[in-house]
Parts: C-alpha cells; structure tokens; sequence
C-alpha cells in the first residue's frame, strides 16, 4: 500500500456510502466526501446523526453496507484488511482518537498506552523509546508518564489519548468530537495542536458539533442533518455563514 | 517421608463433639489455601490440569467467533457468582456451587474449563482466595472434574432427547450434583492423603491434619445433602429457562460435543439481567451467621458465616493501606453490599476477561453488522 | 461524607458509596508499592521468582522451627519495606490463618499421642496435635505473607508484566492488564449511579424500592461493561493490534537485585534443607 501512488493527493474518497448496525435503520445514508493532503475536514451533526459511525468507517473498523470507501485509493473492505502488510501500512498512516478515552487509554500506565501503537506495528525497541519520548514532550505529559490513566484529569486523558496516536506518526488523524467534556483551557492547547498538526501536512478529519473549534481549524466541513442524511459539504467559513443549514442540522 | 499407616483412633466424649465440627468445617476449604497440600501433591495436580487447559485453549481457538464469546463470558461470570452463594450448612459454616454443570451443558466441558479456571483466578488474584500453589488443584477440581463429569452424566441421560424436553432438564439437575459432589470427593482425597503420605516420625501430619476417614466424609457429605443440591437446582433451573427462552444457546453444543454456531441471536440482554438478579440475591446467602460458636464480633461474624466475598473485599480493600473498615459498619448491611459489590466487579471482570480474549484469538476483523446486532439483542 | 449521611438516602446505598471510595483509594493508591523500601526497588520479575521459591521453601518443611523462621524472615522483608508492622500482621492473620486456626482447632485434642498439657473435664491437648496445628497454621501463615508482601511492595502494573517471567503467555498478560484497568472504571461508573440516584431521592426508599434501584444499577452496569468493551477491541485494532500483543520489556537487573536473589536462594536452600 506504501508504493500506490493516489491521484490528486486524495486521502479519502466516499460515495454512495451506507451503514445500518442492526440491518434496519441506517445509521449513514447516501453520505458523500472527499478529503485531499492536508485539509482540515469538520465533519458536523448533532448527536446520534453518524459521525462516530464515519469517523470508524473511515478508520475501517466497519465497513460499507452499500457504496464505497476509497483510503489513499484504494477501497477499504474487510478483505482488504485480512492481508497483514495491508493492516500494517494502513494503520500506521491512519490514527483515530475516540470521544471516550477511557475506551482508548486500555493499559495501566501511560507509558504503556503511547508506546503500545508503535510496537504492535513492529517498530524497534529503540525507536519506540525515542517516539514515546518524544509524543510525551511534545503533549507536555512526560510527568505523568508512570501515573494510571484513572488518576488523570479529563484533560489530561485527553493528552494521553492523542499521544497514543502521534506515537504512531500518523498521515492523517481522526478525531471524535475532541473538544468535547474539556475545559476552556484544554480546548485551547487542543486547538494549537491541531492547527500544528495542519503545519505539518497532516490530513485531519474531526467530528464535533462544537463550531468554535470548527471556525478555528477547519478549512473544510459538511454537515449531516439528524436523518443521517448529508446535508451540504464545502468550505468551512461558508458552511459556517449558512444558518439555513445549521439550523437544519440542529446544530445552533 | 516414611510411609508408616497414620491410624486415627476416635476418642469419645467431647472430642466427638470437636470432630464432627471438623468435619463440617473442613468443607469450607473448597478453595484450597496454600498450605493444605504438598508441594508434591500441588504438582501432581497441576499436572493433571495442564492437558485440559490445552485442549480447551485449543477448541476456544478452533470455535470462537463473535457469536459465542459473550456467551463463555456469561458463563464464567455465572460461575463467579455462583461460588458466592454460600449455602448455609450445619455447624455454623457455608459450602458452595459452582455453576461449571451449566458452563459444560451449554459449551461444551473444554471450553467451560476455561471459563471456570477465569474465574477461579480472578478470585485468587483480586480476592486471595485459593493459594498459588494449590491453584492446579482447584483448577482440577473445579475446572476440571465437575464440568466433565456432568457433561457426562447429562449427555448419557438425554441421549437423544429433543433439546427442549423435560428428559434434559433432569439429566442436567442430576449432572450438576453428581458433578459437584465428585469434585467435593476430589477434593476429600487430596486433603486425605496428605496425613498419610506427609507425616513425622512421630505421625504428626505435616500438611491438612485429617486423614481420608473424616476428610471425605466432610467433604461429600455436607456438598451431596446441600451444596450440590444446590449446582443441580441451579443447572436444572437455567436450562430450563434456555429451552423457553433462548433455544440457540442450546444448539452450540452439538452430539458431538463441539462448540458450533448459534442458530439463531442469542438474546445475551436476558441472560445479562437474570445475571444481574443473581447477583442481587446473593444478600440471600449471607443468612447463615455462624451463632454456633458463641459471641463473635462483627467481623468474625461475617468470615465465618458469610463467604469469602466479604472477608475478601475486606482483604482487598485492606491489602493497599486503607484500615480494616469492618470494625465500624454493622454487620450485616454492609456485608451484603459489599458482597453484591464484589459480584458485580467479579461479573464485570470476566466479562471484559472472555469478551477480550475472544476478540484477541480472532484474526479477522469484526464486520460492523454482526457486531452490533449482538449488542442490540 | 456529611452531606451524604444529611440526605434521606437509604443506608444501602450511602454504605455502598462508602465501600466503593474506600475501594477506589485503597485499592488503586498503592502507597505502600510507592514507598522506598527494599522490595520496592528490586525487579519484579526476580520479586515472582522468589517468591515462588519462598512458597516452596514454606511448604516443603518438615520442622516448625523452619517455619517460624521462614515467618520471620517475611516480618523483616515487610519492615525492611516500609510496612506497618502491626499492619501487616492484621492483614494476614485475620482471614485466612484465622479461618484454618477455626479448622485446626479439633485436631489439638483428637490426635493420638503423648499429652502435652491437661485441661480441666478430661480433655487433653497432645504433642502431636498442638504441632499438627501449628504446621498447618504457620505455613498458611506463611505462605500467604509471602504473596501480600508481593502484591504490597509491586504496582499493578509492574506485577503484571512480570508475571511474562513465567513465560505466561503475552495474551494473558494483556487481558490482566485490561482487566485491572476497567475493574476500576466500573467501580467509577457504579459509583456514580449511585450518587447521581442518591442526588434524585426525596424521601428514603423501601427497602423493595431500593433492591429494584440496586437491580437497575447492575443491569445498566452489565450492559455498559459489555458496551466498553467492544469498543476497547476497536481502539485496539486502530492502533495496529492484530491477534496477539508484542511488549516491551523494560525490566533491568541491577546490583541490588542480584545480591537480594543470591541471598533468598541460599536462605531457601538453607530452610529447604534445615526442614528436610
């Protein structure tokens, strides 16, 4: 997957996409998106509208009912990922952060959850001390790194949980509703690791229905109504103007 | 270690009275703490188990799916809370059931043994209760003997029965006491020899002091009258409820003894919540304080008469600095909450234990619908 | 606590609540494994190794004296350890020994042999039943000093990773790890059903009242634990985890730990062959 060259520098490409988790009632329907290098996508809805869903489908822990999913050009199917080397390349350029971080902080010591990423995709030992170093310093958490994760603070989870990810160096980063449950000044720091992270050439597709966060680091959004339906897809300031469509979304 | 017979001549009179007390008291080592055995009998037994956890590990490799696992998880935790239920016995002190008759009936006795030994090492390690040691004897006895055995009985009994009929639900009953009671048996024999074989010179027992004259009787008696009858209730009681309720659970257990596909959803929510109301009731098993021995405190109270659960949560909450809280809560109350408490951390426990483990020995990807569609039944 | 005794909450769930913060602190502090004592600073893994050759040692004697020695010799690890020792002697002797001294107590009188001491009614204590006892209570005793002193001077953590010495197999190890950090979650969640219930009462409950709230409770926590841990599995396979977990072993000997193994092998070699 390393040697495909993707056209256009498109990271993911959505069409025609369907998911239903109990085969009845769908949880995306008809969903579009494009996402290129180095956008920052902002995936809007009110709760229960999908977002969680596309964000794990985009990570291809599910996988379309109806449609197809396109990652670095190629479709992401659950064959697909029964080759390893596959799973392997995948992984390792993608990252999700999930909302709970207590889904995501599993291992009893911070150093183990930041180093878990990199060793499960066989870097070496040295390396893996260096990035763990490194994600520590650079989230400011090398204090906590032999604390367990229930003596942390939200924020302070929240900062493990995105270590956990940038051990992994990854191309591009998914983010669940990110800002949500953290102080103002959580929200702040969060912010600035974003836009660095933007700096850096990294792709990040985010889902929230937190519209501060949307103004100051999105360059794109689309918004999903509480039908699971698209409802528009486009620049984020413009998306942002639209009150017709935010209001129908119930997102204000 | 001379081999000299160990005869024990019973006196009269009020040493009569002592060992029938023993005797009764002896059954509460269902879990054997370190200490009872011989280093040289805890290796034989962990000898004896070590081919049974292969064979289950390896038919758990071969026939888990995202469809079973939950249900291996259900059981094991049943079987947590089940030993929690410490059935009153005569003499002032508790004997209890396992669950591992119903665990064999539904997943086949391989897989059950490893549901159980999951739940006979969580107890050891987050509660203390059952050496390290001895763990391949408890494993053995537990793990081991009492699923087999019951498999074996139910399955001679119903022979071809249809699955939901009542010709099963007797064989299971009988299962789960001819079960428990040989592992009761088993582990008679194995307090037994220990006098005999592990002695001084001068006769004086290095290990458990009563030889096989009071140890089996001890163990068997007061497991065949009660705690058995217990296992079989239970067992008899739950298949029953299945074949109303929830027939695929039946079907994964096929003639030939393999753990197979679901027919059908498996509706894991009830058997969740019948789950969840065993673990309320077991306040139920805390009714027999043990009065016999004459004024207690509170404490002695709850570890004689109640179980291993608060004593155990006691253990554990004392084991990292906090001072024994005991002493200052009336008995009672708090002891029963403290002992639904344990139930629900021991269910959770082994829930996430199995559910992890079944994931971790899958090398696909779980496809979203199948997954989703379990969690929504 | 004084504003949760002030409501009118039933004492279930207000003792409940109690149990669970003592839990909650006690539990997951370990203090005592932070201290800097002499177990603390050795390797964990050589901590399971030794042990495991104490508990040997404990169970292969033959003579009391060993025994007691062997008892001592846990006392002064646990105060060389920054143990409490009266602490520590509670923790030990108030449930299991306790519960084999209750076992034992028959096999003073019934065992045949020469009379030790002579008690008013006829009733006699032999020689052979007073030491009969005291091998059982003491290696009990023992044994289980052994294993506190493990668990109090290691964090979790280390404990865990070390038990892959036994060459467990790294899966088992993992789903330990799991298991240790979600045994507290729920603690968390079922204590904060608790609170938020309490938070809603207005007058106190009936007692059938309060069991349908408790049966309430453990379902919704059932299915929550169901719930993480599905989603736990998709946290771990978007971090690369396929179907067994590769570690990082970060254990390193030092000086200290080698003198410690050298002296509890020859000190175990000692009692072994003391007991013999």
């Amino acid at each position: 997957m390393n040697d495909v060259k993707f056209q256009d520098g498109l990271i993911f490409e959505v069409s025609d996409l369907y998911y239903s988790y109990d085969g009845r009632r769908p949880a995306l329907e008809d969903f579009h998106m494009t996402v290129r290098a180095g956008e920052c996508m902002a995936v809007l809805g009110s709760n229960g509208s999908g977002k969680s869903t596309l964000l794990k489908i985009l990570d291809g822990l599910y996988f379309a009912g109806k449609g197809c999913v396109r990652a670095f050009g190629q479709e992401l199917t659950e064959e697909a990922f029964q080759d390893d080397d596959f799973n392997a390349a995948f992984r390792r350029r993608v990252g999700l952060v999930f909302q709970d971080s207590d889904v995501q902080l599993f291992l009893p010591s911070v150093w183990e959850e930041v180093a878990f990423a990199p060793l499960q995709l066989s870097v070496g030992r040295e390396e893996v001390l260096e990035r763990v170093e490194s994600a520590l310093s650079t989230l400011n958490i090398h204090k906590l790194h032999d604390r367990a994760p229930h003596q942390l603070s939200g924020g302070e989870k929240k900062r493990v949980a995105l270590a956990s990810v940038l051990s992994l160096a990854p191309e591009v980063w998914l983010l669940d509703e990110p800002s949500a449950g953290l102080d103002p000044r959580s929200v702040r720091w969060l912010t600035e690791f974003m836009l660095a992270q933007g700096q850096a050439s990294k792709s990040i597709v985010f889902a929230t229905h937190d519209l501060q966060l949307v103004q100051s680091v999105a360059s794109r959004a689309c918004v999903l109504d509480e039908e699971h339906h698209l409802l528009a897809e486009g620049a984020a300031a413009d998306i942002l103007a639209n009150e017709q469509i935010l209001l129908a979304a119930n997102l204000i | 270690m001379s081999f000299k017979p160990f005869r024990l001549r019973i006196p009269k009179g009020p040493a009569l009275y002592y060992l029938v007390f023993a005797a009764w008291l002896v059954t509460t080592a269902m879990h054997i703490p370190d200490g009872y055995l011989s280093p040289v009998t805890s290796a034989i037994m962990f000898v004896l188990v070590l081919p049974f956890w292969a064979l289950g590990v390896q038919k758990l490799r071969q026939k888990a799916n995202a469809r079973n696992i939950p249900l291996i998880a259900l059981f094991a935790a049943l079987s947590f809370v089940i030993m929690m239920f410490n059935v009153p016995l005569p003499g002032g002190t508790t004997g209890h059931a396992v669950g591992g008759a119903l665990a064999a009936i539904v997943l086949g006795p391989e897989i059950a043994s490893i549901a159980i030994s999951t739940a006979l090492a969580i107890q050891a390690i987050f509660f203390g209760d059952g050496g390290i040691l001895a763990f391949g004897a408890n494993s053995f006895n537990m793990a081991v003997v009492l699923p087999y055995i019951s498999y074996a009985i139910y399955q001679a009994i119903s022979r071809n029965a249809p699955l939901v009929s009542r010709r099963r639900i007797f064989a299971a009953g009988l299962g789960g006491w001819t079960g428990l009671t040989t592992a009761a048996f088993f582990a008679g024999v194995e307090f037994g020899i220990q006098p005999i074989l592990f002695h001084t010179a001068n006769g004086t027992p290095l290990y458990a002091p009563y030889p096989l004259a009071v140890a089996i009787p001890a163990m068997v008696v007061p497991h065949a009258l009660i705690a058995s009858v217990i296992e079989g209730v239970v067992t008899a009681l739950v298949l029953a409820y299945l074949q109303r309720a929830n027939q695929p659970a039946l079907e994964m257990v096929q003639k030939t003894g393999h753990v197979a596909e679901a027919a059908g959803p498996v509706r894991l929510r009830t058997l969740w919540f019948a789950l969840g109301v065993l673990v309320m009731a077991t306040p139920l098993g805390l009714l027999a304080p043990g009065t016999a021995w004459g004024e207690w405190g509170a404490t002695e109270l709850a570890s004689l008469g109640l179980g291993f659960i608060p004593e155990g949560l006691a253990r554990l909450s004392g084991l990292w600095g906090a001072p024994l809280r005991d002493y200052d809560l009336p008995a009672l109350g708090n002891a029963s909450l403290a002992y639904v408490l344990s139930a629900l951390l021991g269910v959770a426990v082994i829930a996430i234990v199995f559910w992890l483990f079944g994931m971790l020995v899958q090398r696909r990807a779980l496809a979203g619908v199948k997954v989703r569609k379990k969690l929504h039944e | 606590m004084n504003k949760v005794h002030s409501r009118r909450a039933g004492f279930i769930e207000r003792t409940l609540i109690e149990i669970n913060s003592t839990l909650e602190q006690s539990v997951f502090a370990e203090s005592i494994a932070r201290r800097d004592g002499l177990l603390q600073s050795i390797d964990a893994r050589l901590k399971v190794l030794t042990t495991l050759l104490l508990l040997l040692a404990i169970n292969l004697s033959h003579s009391l004296a060993v025994l007691a020695g062997l008892y001592g010799l846990a006392l002064l690890l646990a105060i060389l350890s920054a143990v409490p020792a009266g602490f520590f002697i509670k923790r030990v002797w108030l449930f299991i020994p306790f519960f084999t001294g209750i076992v034992v107590l028959p096999v003073f009188f019934i065992t045949p042999g020469p009379a030790l001491v002579h008690l008013p009614l006829g009733v006699v204590i032999t020689q052979t039943g007073a030491q009969a006892a005291l091998f059982l209570l003491l290696r009990v005793a023992t044994s289980v000093s052994m294993a506190i002193l493990l668990v109090l001077c290691t964090s979790w953590n280390t404990l865990l990773k070390a038990l892959g010495v036994l060459r467990l197999p790294g899966v088992v190890i993992l789903i330990l790890e799991m298991t240790y950090r979600y045994i507290h979650l729920l603690l968390h969640t079922a204590n904060d059903m608790f609170l938020s219930r309490q938070s809603r009462l207005i007058r106190r409950p009936s007692g059938a009242e309060e069991r349908r709230m408790a049966a309430a409770n453990a379902g919704v926590l059932l299915g929550k634990s169901l719930q993480v841990s599905h989603d736990v599995y998709l946290s771990m396979q978007s971090r690369g985890f396929r179907s067994y977990p590769r570690t990082l072993d970060r254990f390193r000997l030092q000086k200290l730990d080698l003198w410690y193994g050298a002296a509890i092998l020859a000190l175990a070699i000692v009692a072994i062959w003391l007991g013999r």
